[in-house]
């Protein structure tokens, strides 16, 4: 909200200046945003333009001489109201102009020197007026500084108001909060009750069928006015806001809605029926409003309507057709109190922003009914003259004051500072709470009518610690328990969060770079990965960031290939982030991203990047888990998102560890620029974290006896999975065979298309003695029979 | 028998040999069997006792010096022959090697990593709740009811899919949820951090649609508003590593606390550059308060024995601040190079 400090001084008898009560604002919670100071603009001066011709070689442009007060300028000027004998605001070269940025170079333009320059209101940043320069009054002297002549020396503040302070959206309410403050003190309200209601009003009230959305409606009938444009001071103050002035009827309502915070509505009284009603709106009713746009109202809404339409959107916005203009003669001005609730939903579903909404959905003080409607009344009876009707109503105005019974300990409880009752009593009084039945711990506490958001003990304490001051809170560093540190240290979600650092670790050494994307993914990728389409997002900003997505895979392809746009050739990279099933199941994993595309350095060739050596990394992480791929079952990946040939599946049971595999070629038909792409996803959160956490998990057995070595090659089935057969050989003598690793795949069209010929070196050694001969032939006859008969493969020599 | 002429011809023919076979030949002239040395050494066996005595001892000098220049020519021989053979062997060093990225964590897990590890030693252990929310968890148990003002304090995004009550779900506007998550599960006394990922509507330099939260929770019998000052600035003071650290607290609103403070940290320019700490500007850091007796309710708690704080920050602004980063949306562009220059090798991590 905006204000001027002048315009505070009317409401405020203050000794402060307009930085400490700037500090004061933000101290009680009305946090200043802004804070103009126009100090700088003393150098900016009066000046008459004297004389001037066309410039010789621009049409557009004048030669001014220009009168400063000391001396006479030469300036080039642009502005289309150049004229003989105006004063406008002078910028001498060299100076800085706030609205352009820029230091004022002295030069020529088109051939002619320039010494200066006249300014326009936006090259001040007054306004965004550039239409031409400043004229003033012709009452000025020569030399007067911009900040004197233009009235800047009346800051302006910009302050926050949290949704809770109603109350303070007028700058009244502004000044009742500084005054508890000890900011100055509050003045009382200037204006004069009209003396005489003469008259019945013709236009009459009544509230039906409106689903308690209005409690209390009244009005005041103004008979012969004359809505001109308003007085000086009106127009100015509305401009310091940034308002437009209309006309004296439409200014007094905006006046009183800032001053106050009173919204009120003024009708022209002949384009309305005699007979008001508060109602629901029909299912699709329209209403032109004076915003100049149609709305289509639903019964949810409530409308201010006469016997034909509707008038006004209640507590929202008037109606265009019964709105006053210059032309008006007789006002019929509503004051009333609307439900907060539906004037906030149907604001928001017609997506009207008015400063009337504002002020309702935040709740408004109920004695400013009666007050509000004199206030006006004054206001339209001396600027538009005319006669006043007695008031004509329709509800019940409940202000029943909200009484809070108050625990002074409960302060110093929550605070964690003794503060006296006394001193909290003060204070209360100060913010124009009423103290009753006080006793030594307590008392009853009465709510002044502008507080709606005050209803419980708690916000007492609020209360007296924002005027008391958070700066004066005693500040202490609770120390940990023993307890605490052993829930840090037990507990599982920090144990993941060690797990996730330790994964990171392990990729960075390994030349991966961490990315993180969004948890979105594009309408393209859900199409093609098929995820939940429940996961749509219904608000989405783009088509890109549609869904919810179910695999990292799409996002870090398009970051591959905004990396190699850029020029990387080589890319690496991961993110250990979540994914989504559906909209109750989600889980962190890391997926990895390699994409090679380069191979033409024939001196630093690398190894061309393969599904083996894809598979190579994915054993790698799950070890810096503390866990054996070959523990696990890998069988082919399902997944749509690799290439079925080209990829592998890590199951524990029936929990999917790890799925890895070259990407799948219809994805990257999307990222044809991409080639040779290859993606790890490891679920680690399915994996014991228990296990994972332990330090010491690796059990190597170490013998100090001499080891043998045997190579063996079987032609087995294409299906065979060799892992099984590891595992099976590794079996059949626990306690010497050390390792069998595998080294050669062998697939021709000699073996056939349903056979493949593999070969594995087993390494045979004793934890007791160095094996002889005949122990070792004994050992490899045995693997030879039964693997060939375990599998039905050939032996092959 | 002139034995300094077989020494002179020997070291003579050592001299000359160029290669190891030559050598091997001049040693078994000399030294072998038959050699001219060996015959000497032979013939001893006729002269009278006090000749082989000096004649001998002279010939085993002779054997002795020509078998040392034999061995020491050896060693010569063999360290050319290895230094010819690896003169073959060089390659070009001057041979430049392919541009590589440097590979390095994002900033944002650094971050994640100290607060986790800055909380921790203060007793805070580490809870979560999902991104995908429900309307009760994300407003209405944080007592922002329907129609109320403080939702538009957030645009949220919304999911088709609804819940149990029929409200669509949302992506969390923030990680509060995780308090009543928490609450809801435990008994107090609660300690935790909760950070993770949020969602606003909204994007510009300064706003993401998806950024990072981390939420802090005390419940205990006693926990004041004191102790949730003196927690915020040890924290920032270590977070951002500033002994001298000039805050203060401000009041402000959230619903779910009550009252409600925003803390900021005093700044100056330097150089052009953001300098935590000191001066007389302020940044906001984050949102705090003891928590509203209502959200206590909601969830359970008996707020006659309970009471404490929570609060909220952005860790992408306190990353953005720590290391003079300036627009969020380069955090989550997956752009490698400003990976590299902005993020942490694991020495640093």
């Amino acid at each position: 909200m905006k204000f001027s400090y002048s315009w505070l001084c009317e409401h405020l008898e203050t000794d402060k200046n307009a930085n400490e009560i700037g500090d004061a604002l933000t101290n009680i919670g009305l946090e200043l945003e802004s804070l103009s100071d126009y100090s700088s603009y003393s150098k900016f001066v009066v000046a008459t333009i004297k004389d001037f011709k066309k410039h010789p070689n621009a049409d557009r442009l004048n030669i001014c001489k220009v009168d400063d007060g000391a001396d006479t300028y030469q300036v080039i000027c642009g502005a289309n109201n150049v004229k003989k004998g105006l004063k406008g605001i002078f910028a001498k070269e060299g100076m800085y102009i706030p609205g352009t940025q820029m230091n004022l170079k002295k030069g020529k333009i088109r051939g002619e020197t320039s010494e200066g320059m006249l300014l326009s209101e936006r090259e001040l940043n007054l306004s965004d007026d550039h239409e031409g320069i400043i004229e003033l009054s012709e009452n000025f002297k020569n030399g007067t500084s911009a900040v004197e002549a233009l009235k800047l020396d009346d800051p302006i503040f910009e302050i926050g108001i949290t949704p809770n302070r109603g109350d303070c959206l007028s700058i009244r309410g502004v000044a009742r909060d500084l005054s508890a403050k000890g900011m100055g003190k509050l003045k009382p309200l200037k204006y004069e009750k009209i003396k005489k209601l003469e008259f019945e009003s013709p236009i009459s009230w009544s509230i039906k069928n409106d689903d308690n959305s209005c409690e209390y409606v009244v009005s005041r009938y103004f008979k012969d006015v004359n809505n001109t444009k308003s007085p000086e001071w009106l127009q100015k103050k509305l401009i310091s806001l940034g308002l437009r002035p209309i006309n004296a009827l439409v200014d007094i309502t905006n006046f009183v809605t800032v001053d106050l915070g009173r919204p009120l509505h003024v009708f022209d009284a002949d384009k309305v029926g005699k007979k008001l009603d508060m109602r629901l709106a029909n299912s699709n009713e329209k209403i032109l409003a004076l915003d100049n746009k149609d709305y289509t109202l639903d019964v949810n809404s409530t409308v201010i309507a006469d016997s034909n339409n509707a008038l006004a959107i209640a507590g929202i916005i008037g109606g265009d057709h019964s709105g006053c203009t210059e032309n008006t003669k007789n006002v019929f001005l509503e004051v009333a109190i609307f439900n907060p609730n539906r004037v906030a939903k149907t604001g928001r579903s017609l997506g009207i922003n008015s400063d009337a909404r504002y002020r309702f959905e935040r709740g408004l003080d109920k004695n400013m009914v009666l007050e509000g409607l004199e206030y006006a009344s004054y206001l339209i009876n001396k600027i538009c003259g005319g006669s006043v009707s007695k008031n004509t109503d329709a509800g019940k105005l409940d202000t029943n004051e909200h009484k809070i019974k108050y625990d002074f300990n409960y302060f110093n409880k929550v605070i964690g500072l003794d503060l006296e009752p006394q001193i909290q009593v003060k204070i209360l009084k100060d913010l124009e709470f009423q103290i009753n039945e006080r006793s030594d711990n307590e008392c009853d506490v009465l709510v002044p009518s502008w507080r709606n958001d005050v209803k419980n003990n708690i916000d007492i304490v609020e209360e007296i610690i924002r005027i008391y001051g958070y700066d004066n809170i005693n500040v202490s560093v609770p120390s940990s328990s023993k307890d605490e540190i052993n829930n840090v240290e037990n507990s599982l979600v920090n144990k993941k969060f060690k797990t996730i650092s330790k994964l990171k670790k392990t990729l960075v050494s390994n030349g991966i770079s961490e990315v993180i994307t969004f948890s979105f993914h594009s309408n393209r990728a859900q199409e093609i990965l098929t995820g939940n389409t429940s996961l749509k997002i219904s608000n989405a900003i783009s088509d890109d960031q549609s869904f919810m997505r179910n695999s990292m895979i799409f996002n870090h392809l398009e970051s591959a290939e905004l990396n190699f746009k850029k020029g990387i050739k080589n890319i690496q990279l991961f993110e250990i982030g979540p994914i989504y099933n559906s909209s109750q199941s989600q889980e962190n994993i890391l997926s990895l991203l390699i994409s090679s595309q380069d191979h033409t350095n024939s001196i630093y060739k690398s190894v061309n990047f393969n599904f083996y050596s894809l598979t190579e990394l994915a054993s790698k992480l799950i070890s810096s888990l503390n866990f054996d791929i070959k523990q696990f079952n890998i069988s082919r990946s399902t997944s749509n998102i690799y290439h079925p040939g080209q990829s592998a599946e890590v199951h524990m049971g029936k929990k999917l560890i790890a799925r890895y595999g070259k990407v799948h070629p219809l994805i990257m038909e999307e990222f044809p620029k991409l080639k040779n792409t290859y993606a790890i996803e490891l679920l680690f959160e399915n994996l014991p974290i228990e296990s994972i956490s332990r330090i010491n998990s690796i059990n190597i057995s170490d013998s100090q006896f001499q080891f043998s070595e045997k190579d063996f090659s079987f032609i087995f089935e294409k299906q065979q999975n060799l892992y099984e057969v590891q595992r099976y050989v590794t079996g059949i003598d626990k306690n010497l065979i050390k390792n069998v690793e595998f080294f050669d795949l062998y697939e021709s069209k000699n073996l056939g298309d349903t056979s493949k010929s593999v070969t594995f070196r087993v390494t045979i050694q004793s934890k007791e003695k160095t094996l002889e001969e005949k122990d070792l032939e004994q050992l490899h006859k045995n693997i030879l029979e039964k693997v060939s008969n375990k599998f039905k493969a050939k032996i092959r020599t | 028998m002139d034995i300094n002429k077989v020494l002179n011809e020997a070291t003579k023919e050592i001299e000359e040999s160029s290669n190891q076979l030559d050598l091997q030949n001049v040693k078994v002239a000399y030294l072998g069997k038959k050699g001219k040395i060996t015959e000497l050494l032979k013939s001893l066996k006729d002269l009278s006792l006090d000749e082989k005595k000096s004649t001998g001892a002279e010939l085993n000098q002779l054997r002795n010096e020509v078998d040392n220049l034999i061995k020491s020519k050896f060693n010569q021989i063999k360290v050319e022959e290895i230094n010819s053979k690896l003169r073959n062997e060089s390659l070009d060093y001057s041979f430049p090697p392919p541009n590589s990225i440097s590979p390095k964590v994002h900033p944002i897990s650094k971050t994640f990593d100290e607060v986790i590890t800055i909380f921790g030693s203060m007793g805070y252990s580490v809870a979560e709740g999902p991104d995908i929310e429900t309307d009760y968890f994300n407003f209405s148990a944080l007592n922002i009811p329907e129609n109320h003002p403080a939702r538009e304090m957030q645009d949220t995004f919304y999911i088709d899919d609804k819940d149990k009550d029929g409200k669509p779900f949302v992506l969390r506007t923030h990680t509060s949820p995780v308090q009543i998550r928490t609450l809801l599960n435990e008994k107090p006394p609660v300690k935790i951090i909760a950070p993770g990922r949020t969602y606003r509507c909204d994007s510009d330099s300064t706003h993401s649609p998806m950024f990072h939260q981390v939420e802090g929770l005390f419940i205990n019998e006693n926990a004041n508003m004191g102790d949730l000052k003196g927690t915020l600035i040890e924290f920032c003071k270590q977070f951002f590593n500033v002994q001298d650290l000039k805050v203060r607290f401000r009041p402000s609103y959230f619903p779910f606390t009550e009252p409600s403070a925003e803390m900021d940290i005093a700044y100056e320019i330097v150089n052009n550059k953001i300098k935590l700490g000191q001066g007389d500007r302020w940044l906001e850091i984050l949102g705090c308060g003891m928590v509203n007796p209502i959200v206590l309710e909601n969830c359970n708690v008996d707020t006659k024995n309970f009471q404490g704080f929570a609060f909220g920050m952005g860790l992408d602004r306190i990353t953005m601040l720590k290391y003079g980063l300036t627009d969020i949306r380069s955090f989550f562009s997956g752009n490698l190079n400003w990976i590299a220059n902005n993020g942490f090798s694991i020495g640093d991590f």
